[in-house]
């Protein structure tokens, strides 16, 4: 493929990516999320149902904001969304299958 | 017609989606992935507490030291989205530094894991100790060998950019890596925060 073909099938995928101030604005909400989960650790008196929460929600902010901006899906083909977030539920729902199956609860029955 | 759609009739890389079918493959193989990590947390979680003997998740993981390599992890995929910023606007200089720093990065965050693991085997926890060693060693091992494979590809990437084979024609290359490694990173995440941050 030459480099005419490649830019015009780079036009037909691809929907126009982040800015690198966008990146950069991105990481530092990453740094600053992943800032506060870790220090939720060292919160005196925090119970542990409440940090659990808060670990998981940090988490799945990161996840979220890599996945849209880093990975462009965000600005991408809705198709590869579907591609993605399709396994991506089926996984979870494995890890919760698995875990009521072998009555592991022990993640969220603490505090 | 116009030219433009001419020509992306004529690629024999886009299908009839309009995508074009290696980033299709890639976004494909993530998903299954994503099954493949999912089964292995799954089990860490379904076995958690219950080993019979010691040592145990909080005897013996180190979170400060782990937090920073998760940062460094983190921090990887900012150099990779700037890589590939670079490599689109045909800004080879640059392109090549973030590659090269994105694949330093990797390597780093693959030093930690070996001193981790090597320092837990000190402490007596092996894949065969208990079910938190067996459970454990698998899952992170498993992530451990999609950074080092994350890292080689990086570094292939890097050295064609070395040799002025890697250009802006070739930048959906330098974004599947970027896929790739983005991935891994976001494993970790998930890793990171159900295994060492949750009590």
């Amino acid at each position: 493929m030459d480099s005419s073909q490649a830019a015009h099938a780079s036009a037909a995928h691809d929907e126009g990516h982040a800015s690198v101030q966008t990146y950069i604005r991105v990481a530092v909400v990453l740094a600053i999320l992943t800032a506060i989960e870790i220090g939720s650790l060292y919160v005196p008196g925090l119970p542990n149902h409440a940090l659990v929460t808060l670990i998981l929600i940090f988490g799945t902010l990161k996840f979220a904001l890599v996945v849209a901006f880093f990975m462009h899906l965000r600005y991408d083909n809705k198709l590869l969304t579907v591609l993605f977030v399709g396994p991506l539920v089926i996984a979870t729902a494995i890890i919760l299958a698995i875990m009521a199956l072998f009555g592991a609860y022990l993640l969220l029955a603490r505090g | 017609m116009s030219a433009e759609h001419a020509a992306v009739a004529d690629n024999p890389n886009i299908g009839c989606t309009g995508l074009d079918h290696r980033k299709m493959g890639m976004w494909a193989f993530l998903g299954s992935e994503c099954m493949f990590f999912g089964s292995l947390i799954g089990t860490y979680l379904a076995y958690k507490g219950k080993s019979i003997n010691g040592p145990g998740p909080h005897e013996i993981l180190n979170i400060p030291l782990t937090s920073v390599s998760a940062f460094v992890l983190l921090m990887s995929s900012l150099l990779m989205v700037l890589a590939l910023a670079a490599v689109q606007r045909n800004d080879m200089k640059w392109g090549k530094i973030w590659l090269f720093m994105t694949a330093v990065f990797g390597a780093g965050f693959v030093g930690f894991q070996i001193f981790e693991f090597t320092h837990f085997v000190h402490l007596g926890l092996t894949l065969q100790t208990n079910l938190f060693g067996s459970t454990f060693f698998v899952l992170t091992g498993f992530h451990g060998a999609h950074v080092t494979g994350g890292v080689i590809w990086l570094l292939a990437m890097w050295t064609l950019a070395m040799r002025g084979k890697l250009g802006p024609q070739d930048s959906l290359k330098v974004e599947i890596c970027g896929l790739y490694w983005h991935f891994v990173d976001i494993v970790w995440i998930v890793i990171f925060a159900l295994i060492y941050l949750i009590p």
